[in-house]
């Protein structure tokens, strides 16, 4: 058993009404990323997959009160550190890919000076440097012509190819020990989605990343996933091995989400 | 979706403007004096238990004046903000859900009316037609109107594409319906809290124009008159002629803009919380 | 299933939709399309974003006005009716749309939506409305006391429910379903489906069933026809289509669907880049530049759609031979 590269132990918090009740919304949620593969964190709306991987960067909504828990990241606890400290974390050490990648480009500097920008921001060195990886990572990234989608604004891609400019910057700009992925490829076209999972698996593969990917979609995670990690309602439910959790599901929710994702007849209904 | 409490503003706003309307109404009934006649009293009393603000240079009551005034600033107020959002948004409902031809013909007048600054058109229409009340209700609700038609026409295109006014139509609306029924009712957020800025500034063109004497005929007790009377005084001494009826207009002013300003927040999403 | 001759509910002969985009372009987003689904049947429209099939589905209801071609609904056709002629046709074909939040009037209760087909379309008096919500709502697995709720008070899966049941509502033999689980969490597809399952074989609807999840579509349809850029290129028995898929394009769609099955590989057939622009398409099958299969002939001109047997169409030479 490799030491996990993070470690997320008894997390459990609340959201906070303006009126000042407290919903309790993360219940003792735990789990651990092993290096150099990709964990899958799935569940379906309300599950609290999103918050937990928002935690761990520390950029959970500002009504989001923590009540207890861990996040060890190379031995040290995340929840612990002082805020600069975190700031240095996130980006340089663990990165992010959001589901709207054109959204989460800034639409008025082109998608290369995006990228140099993240760069030199972590590694220093001159604007012509940078330039040269950003538009290394484009070509990386499978993204053609890298030297002309470089000087491109993030309105002139498609979603397809401003996910992949996303994870160009988040795993190889960036050069993170760890990528969280939420929801990388929802709302992209099947045939797109497929060669987006296979950059990133591929990425991983080759790279000695570690990734976390944020999913509804079981379909997604069968074939690009190490490891699942099943949440329900702001509890872990299952975690396992990849093969386990498909060939042997053993939480009666685990079950049921795999046999409506395969919209199979077994699939109870849940009364309404 | 918890209706937002009401903020401050808000009840500030509708608080003051309830204090003006309870005014405007006992006005109806009860002055302390005549508020049209002369010589209640001598010419520019101060401030006393009789004349609690004091008398003008004809010697009447302010105090009575400015009750009897708010009849006039805050009716003004409300017919002419009616009428211009009422026939604002009926343009800008058919211009923004037909399109077409009806759509050129009604944008392009309003551009046309708006190459022209509102205050200055409501001065020159005043005093083409000269004074009145209907008049300047109609000047006023007038050079309103532009504002609301593209207010009106930016809502209803937003959404006339949108699936709930598709399934309207597939549930048998005919689109007048769908447009009437369906698209305005969800575009009144907006509409009414520009209703209530507009209402502001309607306040403040009739004193101007009263001011001005472009408004109402002199004696009428409107504020903007009762300031333009004082005005002599405010050099002798005598402020508290022009004193009130400013504040007044400044109070409805401020509490249509709180109003204005709170309802903006409640309808839109990003400005909540 | 095929009887000796189907009663049509829905056809569609060179359906065309093209924007002007300026300087004398067109963006051409339906591309003469020929269409056809019989009373009872379930046929599927898949595609990717921009294939054009949610504007198919629109131009036949002319809810978007189509450019050219005709559709015939019930036997009659829809483009020559004036707006009251069409407003009533719409008793006869009914649309349940994505997004059952955006398409719920956020100001309506449940029954005011209900209602309003019944009074519109069927001039119902309210008594008799009452009575006919209620049992629309047992219909869709809701309950009367939903009614009085308005759709933010409703979970996702309950607003697809009151969207179904609006569209029932004036007893249609035609439901358009546009993506109706695209926006429901995964346990709650299989609850709608299950039920629109049931409501077809109880009220003998016909569904055209627009969709790009490609396992409901396995699980709903009886017929499949793959759009790619405005045209069909090949449609087919479900099973055969899936089984069996012959256009490249088809092949390279299924091939990428994601399988919640553990080691269950898949033979990817990848198409270069991406989708291209619709604008002025060349007369020339629309997967040139990204087909594996290309050969010369592809680029001189658009190959037809074709009729291959066993009910199958195919709008790719090279496959076939």
């Amino acid at each position: 058993m490799t030491v996990p590269l993070l470690e997320v132990e008894g997390l459990s918090g609340a959201f906070r009404s303006p009126g000042g009740e407290m919903t309790p919304v993360l219940f003792d949620v735990g789990f651990a990323l092993q290096p150099g593969v990709i964990t899958a964190i799935v569940g379906e709306t309300g599950s609290g997959k999103s918050l937990t991987a928002l935690s761990i960067l520390g950029i959970q909504p500002p009504n989001f009160q923590r009540s207890s828990g861990r996040i060890l990241f190379e031995g040290r606890d995340l929840l612990a550190l002082p805020a600069e400290e975190i700031r240095a974390i996130r980006g340089r050490r663990i990165s992010m890919v959001f589901q709207d990648a054109r959204a989460a480009l800034n639409p008025v500097f082109t998608v290369g000076r995006q990228l140099a920008d993240v760069h030199r921001l972590h590694h220093g060195g001159s604007a012509a440097a940078a330039m040269c990886r950003a538009i290394e990572a484009l070509r990386s990234v499978a993204i053609p012509e890298p030297e002309r989608r470089a000087r491109q604004y993030p309105h002139e891609f498609s979603g397809g190819m401003a996910q992949r400019a996303m994870i160009a910057m988040a795993a190889l700009v960036c050069a993170p020990r760890l990528v969280i992925l939420d929801e990388p490829t929802t709302g992209l076209d099947v045939t797109i989605q497929a060669a987006i999972m296979e950059l990133i698996a591929e990425l991983v593969a080759e790279r000695g990343l570690t990734a976390c990917l944020i999913t509804h979609d079981l379909g997604v995670v069968a074939e690009t996933c190490a490891n699942v990690v099943v949440m329900q309602s702001g509890r872990v439910v299952e975690a396992a091995s990849t093969e386990a959790i498909f060939t042997r599901p053993r939480h009666a929710y685990t079950q049921r989400l795999l046999a409506a994702s395969l919209l199979e007849d077994s699939a109870e209904p849940v009364p309404a | 979706m918890k209706r937002a409490p009401f903020s401050w503003s808000m009840r500030i706003g509708l608080g003051i403007l309830a204090v003006y309307a309870a005014v405007a109404l006992l006005a109806l009934v009860w002055t302390p004096h005549d508020p049209l006649s002369p010589g209640v009293g001598d010419s520019y009393l101060a401030p006393s238990a009789e004349f609690p603000l004091g008398t003008d240079r004809l010697g009447s009551d302010v105090l009575s004046r400015l009750m009897a005034g708010t009849q006039y600033n805050l009716g003004i107020a409300l017919v002419a903000v009616s009428i211009a959002l009422a026939v604002g948004s009926l343009l800008g409902v058919i211009a923004g859900y037909y399109g077409g031809p009806l759509d050129i013909a009604i944008s392009r007048g309003v551009e046309v009316f708006q190459a022209f600054p509102g205050v200055l058109f409501a001065m020159l229409v005043a005093k083409a037609v000269g004074p009145g009340v209907i008049n300047i209700i109609l000047v006023l609700s007038f050079v309103g109107i532009p504002d609301y038609v593209r207010l009106a026409r930016a809502e209803v295109q937003s959404r006339r594409n949108w699936p709930y006014a598709e399934a309207a139509r597939m549930v048998g609306n005919r689109s007048w319906q769908v447009a009437f029924r369906h698209l305005l009712p969800n575009s009144t957020g907006p509409l009414l809290a520009f209703t209530s800025i507009n209402a502001a500034f309607v306040s403040l063109v009739t004193a101007s124009l009263g001011f001005l004497g472009l408004g109402l005929s002199p004696n009428t007790p409107e504020w903007g008159n009762m300031i333009a009377r004082g005005q002599d005084g405010v050099m002798t001494g005598e402020w508290w002629v022009s004193f009130f009826p400013g504040l007044a207009i400044l109070g409805m002013t401020g509490a249509f803009y709180l109003l204005g300003d709170a309802l903006s927040d409640l309808t839109d999403p990003r400005r909540r919380r | 299933m095929t009887s000796a001759a189907p009663y049509i509910v829905l056809r569609a002969e060179k359906l065309t939709k093209a924007y002007p985009v300026g300087r004398g372009r067109r963006l051409l987003a339906l591309d003469g399309v020929d269409l056809e689904v019989a009373a009872g049947e379930t046929l599927a429209l898949v595609g990717e974003s921009g294939s054009g099939k949610s504007t198919l589905a629109r131009c036949a209801l002319r809810l978007v006005e189509p450019s050219g071609g005709e559709v015939w609904i019930n036997g009659r056709p829809v483009r020559p009716l004036g707006a009251m002629a069409l407003a009533a046709l719409y008793r006869e074909v009914q649309m349940v749309f994505q997004d059952p939040n955006a398409s719920l009037n956020p100001r309506m209760t449940v029954r005011q939506v209900v209602h309003e087909p019944l009074r519109l379309h069927l001039s119902m008096p309210a008594e008799k409305r009452e009575r006919r919500a209620q049992t629309l709502m047992d219909m869709v697995g809701l309950t009367a006391a939903h009614l009085d709720r308005y759709p933010h008070e409703l979970s996702g899966g309950q607003r697809q429910r009151v969207g179904i049941a609006r569209a029932l509502a004036a007893e249609p033999n035609l439901l358009i379903l546009d993506e109706p689980t695209a926006s429901l969490d995964v346990s709650v597809r299989g609850q709608i489906l299950e039920l629109l399952r049931r409501l077809q074989v109880e009220l003998g609807l016909a569904y055209l069933f627009i969709s790009h999840d490609l396992q409901v579509v396995r699980h709903m349809a009886d017929r499949v026809a793959v759009m790619y850029l405005g045209g069909i290129v090949e449609s087919g028995p479900t099973r055969e289509i899936f089984e069996r898929p012959l256009h490249p394009y088809t092949r390279a769609l299924l091939s990428a669907a994601p399988v919640a099955r553990f080691g269950a590989k898949r033979q990817r057939l990848r198409l270069a880049g991406e989708i291209p622009s619709p604008i002025d398409p060349p007369d020339a099958c629309r997967l040139v530049g990204r087909c594996p299969l290309q050969q010369e002939s592809c680029a001189s001109r658009r190959p037809p759609l074709l009729n291959v047997g066993a009910g199958r169409t195919l709008a790719c030479p090279v496959a076939l031979a």
